[in-house]
């Protein structure tokens, strides 16, 4: 992976043509935010541009409030709750609704207030994970996004790293670089660092190499229904697992083992690969198409909630996660 | 012995998987699907030293004669097959004969002449297809019959006469079935019934199937009986179209099951040009 002039520390990004803007809005208070925030989606009425807003309903209010009616009605609001429900799913929601509705209208001005309270350690993880990818996912395209971060009530780690993800920090003054933003790479590296915890043991174990992966489908939705997924969820559960399993069929070592178990309201599988190493730092999070992006880790993560990867000289390990409720 | 009721709308049975004592009708769509019917009909019998018996009454023998000597002119030239009109054929005579020459068994098939013997419904249909059954269905005589019906000819009523005096319908052989994946042919639209499971083990199968397509018009692959497809069945089908010499070539996803819809949304190839997919009814 290359990066991107706009991605370097330092460079500011050009807000012109096809290059992405990515920017922290890290305000301390209302007013801070509504003089950032509202000049922000105001230019982007003026340019002509598709203007997004995904935010909770009190701070949606407010900017309208703001921008006045006539404004706030071009404007598109989405609900926080309802988009910030995984970070692969919003991942991938951003990338559809881009290229279906808003790019086709000209540039993309997107505010986004993230959702950080009620998450796991991993969610939280992974939504700092998230706010790296959009760097990389949205690298090029005509597209500007503003996420924004009360620094009166988030906590420092969030803070930190929202400093680290964001190429430029937004302000009432204007952009200037983020002097500690770090590579996106760089960034799913640290978050990747540390070894997954082993299964539990008493987790229920699998092998399977070609002509196996019928009886492995019928043993993942026995285990899927032994531990409490809801009959919709087995679905996508097992689609996703079999499409790993199918990789270490076809393009791995030939033969791989799985474990499946619940943990803290999730089934949790993991499938092991003794052969492949994966070097990629975002395989599956860069969408289907491009050269060298892998399309069936791309569906693979659209399908469950939170997908580990962990690769190294003894094989590779993947850890699917899906939601039990 | 009054034939066993055929329900409307039951699977049909592979052709190959016809038994003594069987009586099925075929009720063909087109030329291609009696064709490829009625050959493995007559060519797993010749495989199993059956003699086999054509009845005519539509046209002379000699007319029927000429059109199975392609394909079947060895068998015509030594006896194996012979052609009789439907009336000076004793039916249980010829069958016996050829039991006593000494073939395992006997294999009877009809061309369909509704306006000769009778229309469905008629007295003289009754009689034609229960003299065909008492003579296949006789308790220990390992003979069958294929009574080969033209369904263009007959509204739903009369095709359920036919099918009601007859054991069920005969069908096309699976092009494949290992158990995991069924690919029978269709034959109008031109396509593949999939059934069961597309995964790594029975992708090369329908790589294999999908290829016998490369030069048809439009492709339609009905999915109705799909289980479960993963990601390279998935690209295997939308690129059905690609591989194609044929432009502008349609694939129809007929009867798409959720796991495909799914799956299509989570690798983002719903907008594939070419392909019109239809949701299950």
């Amino acid at each position: 992976m290359t990066e991107r002039s706009a991605l370097r520390p330092g460079v500011p990004a050009q807000t012109g043509g096809d290059v992405l803007a990515h920017r922290a809005l890290l305000y301390g208070s209302r007013r801070e935010f509504l003089l950032t925030a509202v000049p922000f989606l105001r230019a982007g009425r003026r340019a002509g541009d598709a203007v997004v807003v995904i935010a909770a309903p009190p701070v949606a209010a407010a900017l309208r409030e703001q921008l006045g009616s006539e404004t706030a009605a071009k404007i598109e609001f989405i609900d926080a709750a309802e988009w910030f429900r995984g970070p692969m799913h919003a991942l991938a929601s951003c990338h559809d609704r881009a290229r279906a509705d808003w790019w086709p209208r000209g540039r993309l001005r997107l505010l986004a207030e993230p959702v950080w309270d009620g998450l796991t350690p991993l969610e939280t993880r992974e939504w700092k994970r998230h706010d790296a990818l959009l760097n990389v996912v949205f690298a090029g395209t005509p597209t500007q996004i503003m996420c924004a971060y009360d620094r009166a009530a988030l906590p420092a780690h969030v803070l930190d790293a929202a400093a680290r993800t964001h190429p430029e920090l937004a302000g009432p003054d204007g952009a200037a670089p983020a002097g500690r933003f770090t590579g996106p790479a760089e960034f799913c590296a640290e978050c990747d660092a540390g070894p997954l915890p082993p299964p539990p043991a008493t987790a229920a174990r699998r092998s399977f190499a070609t002509g196996g992966l019928p009886a492995l489908r019928e043993f993942l939705s026995a285990e899927a229904r032994r531990l409490g997924l809801p009959e919709e969820r087995t679905l996508p559960f097992v689609l996703a697992a079999n499409e790993v399993a199918t990789g270490i069929v076809r393009d791995g070592g030939g033969r791989g083992s799985l474990w499946v178990w619940a943990e803290g309201g999730e089934l949790i599988c993991d499938i092991t690969d003794p052969a492949r190493i994966l070097t990629g730092r975002f395989a599956g999070y860069e969408p289907p198409g491009g050269p060298g992006h892998d399309a069936e880790m791309w569906a693979v993560r659209r399908l469950c909630h939170i997908v580990e990867i962990r690769s190294g000289s003894r094989g590779t390990q993947l850890r699917l996660h899906v939601r039990l409720a | 012995m009054a034939p066993e009721q055929a329900r409307s709308g039951e699977p049909a049975t592979p052709v190959g998987e016809m038994r003594a004592g069987d009586h099925l009708c075929l009720a063909y769509v087109n030329h291609e699907e009696r064709h490829a019917v009625l050959t493995a009909f007559l060519n797993d019998g010749l495989r199993a030293g059956h003699a086999l018996v054509y009845l005519v009454d539509a046209e002379p023998a000699g007319a029927a004669e000429g059109r199975l000597r392609d394909g079947f002119g060895v068998a015509l030239g030594d006896g194996r097959l012979v052609v009789l009109p439907t009336a000076e054929a004793d039916l249980d005579a010829v069958i016996e004969s050829a039991l006593a020459r000494g073939h395992p068994g006997v294999r009877v098939t009809a061309e369909a002449s509704p306006a000769l013997r009778g229309w469905p419904g008629s007295e003289r249909f009754t009689v034609f297809e229960d003299a065909v059954h008492r003579a296949v269905t006789r308790p220990g005589r390992p003979a069958m019959a294929l009574c080969q019906y033209d369904r263009r000819w007959f509204a739903g009523g009369h095709l359920r006469e036919v099918e009601d005096h007859h054991g069920g319908r005969a069908g096309a052989d699976a092009v494949f079935d290992d158990g995991v994946l069924t690919i029978v042919p269709l034959f109008a639209p031109p396509g593949l019934r999939l059934s069961g499971a597309i995964d790594e083990s029975t992708l090369p199968a329908l790589v294999e199937a999908l290829r016998d397509f490369d030069d048809a018009a439009h492709l339609c692959l009905d999915l109705s009986g799909l289980d479960f497809c993963d990601l390279d069945g998935l690209r295997a089908l939308i690129r059905a179209n690609q591989t194609s010499t044929v432009l502008d070539r349609q694939v129809i996803l007929r009867s798409m099951p959720g796991c495909m819809e799914l799956m299509l949304r989570a690798s983002g190839w719903d907008t594939a040009p070419g392909i019109v997919a239809e949701a299950a009814v």
